[in-house]
């Protein structure tokens, strides 16, 4: 194990990107601010709503872009803006139009080629994204270039070369910001659960949540850890909080389904409602962004398998990624041992 | 702007990026030498200082050299390290002084921490430098005077968070009266590594980050590997490019109102070059207080007579302009204004000097 830097404490940290927020916000909506101004903000906005799991943050940084891309449409600056607040409501395919317009407006190819390789990425295309990353890591290993590696073989499952990425990462890190960190150790815990080493998984999200402790991914996602070691009571402490915190239903939905399985059945309803009624919401507003989540609730604590294969098959027409695939399969069936209890149900009456 | 956003490094987190760094005689005691150093431009009401930065002020003595031409720094060092703790409902600070003691102060309190011939002030507070950004921009990306009559300060309204340090001279500092002075931020810990350095304003940003001048690196983006270096000792690794892109830049400047005011010598170094690679701000202490006489003692080294004035700089002068004058024409023509000419604030010219900060919403030009 390396040497640690010191790192800003994480609270210090989250505190001054909303400084940073809170300044920029008034000069934005009085306007007229630059185009740098406004896609600078529409970044950290959406920062601060991948940390603290805030949907709302993500709209408005969404919201930011888009105006952005109608007052000065011939930008490469606001495209590009525009590419990654579309990318991060998963529209791959319009995110992808964005760069290309971007790139023929003067946009850097570097630039231009790192953002296609975060969708490629998202859209399973791993090979391609794989060629570029690896591209932008040979001509410049920067902490940047080689963290992005890490996610990558990461959700690839492989092990060695994610390992190896991260020390590598690490060591090119000369910032102070924890968060950065914390955004590659959340990484390397999604690695350890999806390859079912929970206690690995556990110490990568445990290592994101003391570098910033408001970092809501790495709290839910040790949460399911947790229960899945048997922890229910501390899983069940930080959901709520999470769940009573976040407009993200994910916290709401694994609460509902830790309850159930420990027959807290009357507090598991008000949280199923609670991930139901927001998810139908968000499926309203955004459905290629909430399609999978949404379609996991559904298989799950939502006990609604016709909407989970819904939602499933239109996860796997936005990004056909194994993970989809495998959800697709699940959904599939899920929805045929329902119908048939149905089937069953109707031929034979039920007792009394 | 000044060194706000001066590189990726600071972009990336601007509890590092030192923003501006000013020297002056206290102007309400001649006793005493103000050292200020600034950062996390556009600082929002809940900004604070990193508990893993040492927040540094340098300060060297120092003479004319020999050759009448240049500086002579001292070795010995007289170093002001600030390092803060907790967040929330206020932080605390430490200064560790030159003689090993330590002063503790709390987070914008005006009175600040006191010791024998010290005070020191740290907090948020107005944004004292000024510009019009996006014409300075539009001056180099057209080769053209892009100024209006009247400009926009991107920095109206802003804030800052601020280091305040008023020194008895004379009892403090090793040396004297004339002084170098350079701020830095580096990473706390066993092996401290240096994360920004500031020394004149305006060296990172306007002269030296413009590539399409530079014919020699092009491509470099010089302004991180600039910050690493020790303003005291620059390396010999990339002087050439530091120097190559100082003489590309400022000779650019120096054609925008089309005749030459500072011929290149044989070799094409521009006169000004290696004044400003030595980049600290020069101070004499035991001048008075004066509201305009940044790079003053440059210039009078310049044209090999003493100089008249203290020097440094002060939180209110219009050093846009007095740079662009400077490396337009000379101050042989006329004086190039960016049409911008004061702060949202003026600062005073009482201990903490700068102006309290402004409310979020005033952030407007």
């Amino acid at each position: 194990m390396m040497d640690e830097r010191p790192l800003t404490d994480g609270t210090i940290a989250l505190l001054n990107l909303d400084a940073q927020i809170d300044a920029l916000e008034p000069e934005v909506r009085i306007g007229p601010a630059s185009v740098e101004t406004r896609s600078g903000l529409a970044e950290l906005i959406a920062l601060r709503g991948l940390i603290v799991g805030c949907i709302a943050d993500y709209d408005r940084a969404n919201e930011i872009a888009e105006q952005l891309v109608r007052d000065v449409p011939t930008d490469p600056h606001a495209l590009l803006a525009r590419a990654r607040t579309h990318a991060g409501f998963h529209r791959f395919n319009d995110a992808l139009a964005d760069i290309e317009c971007a790139e023929q407006l003067s946009l850097d190819a570097e630039t231009a080629n790192g953002e296609r390789a975060a969708i490629f990425q998202a859209l399973g295309r791993y090979d391609e994204s794989l060629v570029l990353r690896e591209e932008a890591a040979k001509r410049r290993a920067s902490f940047e270039h080689v963290a992005a590696l890490v996610g990558l073989h990461a959700e690839r499952g492989e092990i060695e070369a994610t390992e190896r990425r991260y020390e590598e990462s690490r060591s090119q890190y000369r910032g102070v910001s924890p968060i950065p960190l914390a955004l590659l150790d959340f990484q390397l815990g999604l690695m350890w659960m999806n390859e079912g080493q929970l206690d690995n998984a556990r110490t990568s999200f445990n290592a994101a949540q003391r570098r910033v402790p408001a970092y809501a991914p790495a709290g839910g996602h040790l949460s399911e850890v947790e229960a899945e070691l048997g922890e229910v009571d501390s899983a069940i402490s930080r959901l709520h909080s999470l769940a009573e915190s976040s407009d993200d239903p994910d916290y709401a939905a694994q609460l509902a389904r830790i309850l159930w399985d420990v027959g807290r059945d009357w507090e598991s309803r008000y949280w199923r409602q609670v991930a139901a009624a927001r998810y139908d919401e968000l499926i309203a507003n955004h459905p290629e962004a909430f399609a999978d989540h949404a379609a996991e609730f559904w298989l799950a604590a939502g006990a609604d398998p016709d909407k989970a294969l819904q939602l499933a098959k239109m996860n796997l027409e936005v990004r056909n990624t194994p993970r989809a695939r495998s959800l697709l399969a699940q959904a599939v069936a899920a929805q045929s041992a329902s119908s048939s209890a149905e089937c069953h149900e109707n031929v034979v009456p039920p007792c009394g | 702007m000044s060194d706000h956003i001066s590189g990726p490094r600071a972009i990336a987190d601007p509890v590092i990026d030192i923003t501006d760094v000013y020297a002056f005689p206290s102007p309400e005691s001649p006793n005493h030498l103000v050292l200020i150093m600034n950062v996390f431009p556009y600082a929002g009401p809940s900004a604070l200082f990193s508990d893993a930065v040492i927040y540094r002020l340098r300060v060297r003595s120092i003479s004319i050299a020999p050759d009448g031409r240049s500086f002579a720094v001292a070795a010995d060092e007289s170093t002001f390290d600030f390092i803060f703790s907790g967040s929330q409902p206020s932080q605390e600070g430490h200064c560790a002084l030159p003689n090993g003691d330590v002063i503790k102060f709390r987070l914008n309190e005006e009175s600040g921490g006191t010791a024998k011939g010290l005070q020191i002030f740290a907090g948020q507070r107005s944004d004292p430098f000024f510009l019009d950004g996006p014409m300075a921009e539009k001056t180099i990306a057209t080769r053209q005077i892009a100024f209006k009559e009247v400009g926009s300060d991107r920095l109206y309204g802003k804030n800052v968070l601020g280091i305040v340090l008023r020194i008895e001279w004379a009892t403090v500092l090793k040396g004297g009266p004339m002084f170098a002075v350079v701020g830095e931020t580096l990473s706390a810990g066993k092996r401290p590594v240096r994360l920004e350095r500031v020394g004149r304003p305006e060296i990172k940003n306007i002269t030296l980050s413009a590539k399409i001048f530079d014919t020699v690196n092009r491509d470099l983006e010089i302004r991180d590997i600039y910050n690493e270096e020790d303003a005291f000792n620059v390396s010999k690794n990339y002087a050439g490019a530091y120097r190559a892109r100082l003489n590309a830049n400022l000779a650019f400047f120096d054609g925008l109102d089309g005749k030459v005011d500072w011929p290149l010598d044989p070799r094409g170094n521009h006169p000004l070059t290696e004044l400003l690679l030595a980049d600290f701000l020069v101070v004499d202490a035991s001048k008075p207080f004066s509201e305009t006489s940044y790079f003053d003692i440059e210039r009078a080294v310049l044209e090999g007579r003493t100089h008249a004035t203290c020097g440094g700089r002060w939180l209110n002068e219009d050093l846009v302009d007095t740079l662009l004058t400077l490396y337009v024409n000379a101050g042989k023509g006329p004086r190039i204004r960016d049409g911008v000419d004061a702060p949202i604030a003026w600062s005073l010219k009482v201990f903490p000097y700068m102006a309290p900060p402004n409310r979020p919403e005033a952030g407007k030009s």
